[in-house]
């Protein structure tokens, strides 16, 4: 199967790494506690509504574990690199749709983050934290299909970002603007609802929440199945987007190099 | 060294910073869409310090106005330290392509030659930093808590110190890569998650961070040190001579760690 090969040989490559990623953990962890620090600090005798203390520590803690996986895809899922070089071609002219075969090495990408990035502070923070477990198998397994959605969503928007290299060279501030969003809609440091007026409204109709906070409350059993609902409308339509980019893109392509 | 020899160095060093500015300049749209994006990415962390703020009201006894304080002289250190040491910063990609072999054969030292490297002043990030600076110290001196007189030319002072400071981490972080070649590691930790770190008062944090973040890598005295004196009053103006104390040291660290390393330097690239 196509999709398996692609994404075991993008893991196989990350493998070559795993020593410097696993160092690599140490600075993600530390922006963790720096985070957990901040509302250790505010939350002290005050009124942290249905999360209490324990609950938004446990709530930031999984949040930084989850950056490795929905967050931190590869920038335009490569294709700004292949456009550099000219190979952008040659992978347009492959017998295999371009979203499909840069969805595929991505997941492979993300599986292995997922497994040496996000799992080891997990644990770190299981045992020093705590940050609690899931409250049932089936609050498990509804969590863990939020962020396969959240991760399938995080490779549409890069592979989103990367299409628009054919016509920029600026691309890459199209990746920080994403991320700026990312860090105050996602309610990865503080949670959508607690966002006030327009910006609170605005999250909500975006696609952010979906990346971190609908996962996040999922896993403390604070929302069910239904909550996947929006990740659904979301994957539904980036997928209809990043094929209407490729028809785009096969339309005309202009290559950097070559 | 002679006189006549600093004067011919900085001569060649002006020259070298106008030409890579006018070599920016060149892609003038992509020049402003990078300076609006960046400051817009500057505002967008500020504003999530903001909304916790504006729920909570204080972190641990500190205002919004005083949060902001932090942040802008922040925003302004690390501003005038990118715009004039940028690729101090990425060093890593010299030493990977072996690009750091071409600088070698500049007239002039590589770390300079290496500072007039894609040299662009960050209006955006400087005029943010500005502007909440102006929003700070503006609420701060209608509820009378500072001076203006004397708080906008020492805060001017600190933020040229603690772009120091933020350029001595980095040279020392950037001089590491003499021994490791791959630094980025190391800089999300030394420059990006302290960064993080002193955008809230130094309070917060546990005790083994706060020594990490005041003795280990002093960043504490580029924006929580000086505003105890100069907007909690909370400490004589003695912490102002700290804080240039502290810059001096890592700066001196940071060259001592370059120049050693430089002695090291084998060419990794093809």
């Amino acid at each position: 199967m196509l999709f398996y090969a692609l994404a075991r040989a993008s893991y196989s490559r990350n493998l070559q790494y795993r020593a410097s990623h696993l160092l690599h953990n140490i600075a993600s962890a530390l922006f963790g506690f720096i985070y957990l620090s901040i509302w250790t600090g505010i939350g002290e005798g005050r009124d942290l509504g249905v999360y209490g203390l324990a609950g938004l520590v446990s709530y930031v803690a999984l949040n930084q574990c989850l950056l490795w996986i929905t967050a931190f895809s590869s920038f335009g899922l490569g294709i700004p690199a292949l456009v550099r070089t000219g190979a952008i071609a040659t992978e347009l002219a492959r017998p295999v749709h371009l979203f499909y075969n840069m969805m595929s090495r991505e997941w492979g990408n993300l599986w292995y983050q997922a497994l040496y990035k996000s799992f080891p502070i997990y644990m770190l923070y299981v045992l020093l934290i705590p940050l609690r477990f899931p409250s049932s198998l089936t609050n498990a397994a509804v969590f863990i299909a939020a962020v396969l959605g959240a991760a399938y969503l995080s490779i549409c928007i890069q592979y989103l970002i990367g299409a628009v290299s054919l016509w920029t060279t600026e691309s890459h501030w199209l990746h920080w603007l994403n991320h700026a969003m990312f860090t105050l809609f996602s309610g990865f440091l503080i949670p959508v609802e607690w966002l006030p007026g327009w910006l609170g409204a605005f999250s909500r109709w975006s696609v952010y929440p979906c990346l971190q906070y609908i996962p996040a409350r999922i896993y403390l059993g604070m929302d069910g199945a239904s909550a996947l609902l929006p990740s659904l409308f979301w994957c539904a339509f980036l997928t209809v987007a990043c094929l209407a980019v490729t028809r785009l893109m096969r339309f005309r392509t202009e290559v950097q190099g070559g | 060294m002679m006189i006549r020899d600093v004067k011919d160095m900085v001569k060649m060093y002006k020259l070298l910073i106008r030409f890579s500015i006018r070599s920016r300049m060149q892609y003038r749209f992509n020049f402003w869409t990078g300076s609006f994006i960046a400051a817009f990415i500057a505002f967008m962390e500020f504003a999530l310090l903001a909304v916790i703020l504006s729920r909570f009201g204080t972190i641990q006894g500190w205002s919004i106005a005083e949060s902001a304080y932090l942040y802008s002289v922040l925003t302004l250190s690390k501003s005038i330290y990118r715009t004039f040491a940028s690729d101090v910063h990425h060093l890593e990609q010299y030493l990977v392509s072996g690009n750091l072999d071409g600088l070698l054969l500049r007239p002039l030292p590589v770390l300079l030659v290496l500072m007039t490297q894609n040299v662009s002043i960050r209006f955006g990030e400087l005029l943010l930093g500005f502007g909440m600076l102006a929003y700070s110290l503006g609420i701060l001196a209608g509820k009378g808590q500072i001076e203006l007189w004397s708080a906008i030319p020492l805060t001017l002072l600190i933020s040229l110190n603690g772009a120091l400071l933020l350029f001595g981490i980095a040279l020392a972080t950037a001089a590491t890569g003499f021994w490791l070649t791959r630094i980025s590691m190391l800089q999300n930790l030394t420059e990006d998650a302290t960064h993080t770190a002193i955008r809230y008062p130094l309070t917060i944090f546990p005790g083994w961070l706060k020594g990490v973040l005041t003795i280990g890598l002093p960043v504490a005295f580029v924006n929580y040190m000086p505003a105890l004196y100069i907007v909690r009053g909370e400490a004589g103006p003695w912490i102002l001579a700290l804080s240039a104390a502290a810059s001096a040291a890592v700066v001196g660290a940071g060259a001592l760690l370059w120049r050693t390393g430089m002695s090291r330097y084998q060419s990794t690239g093809s």
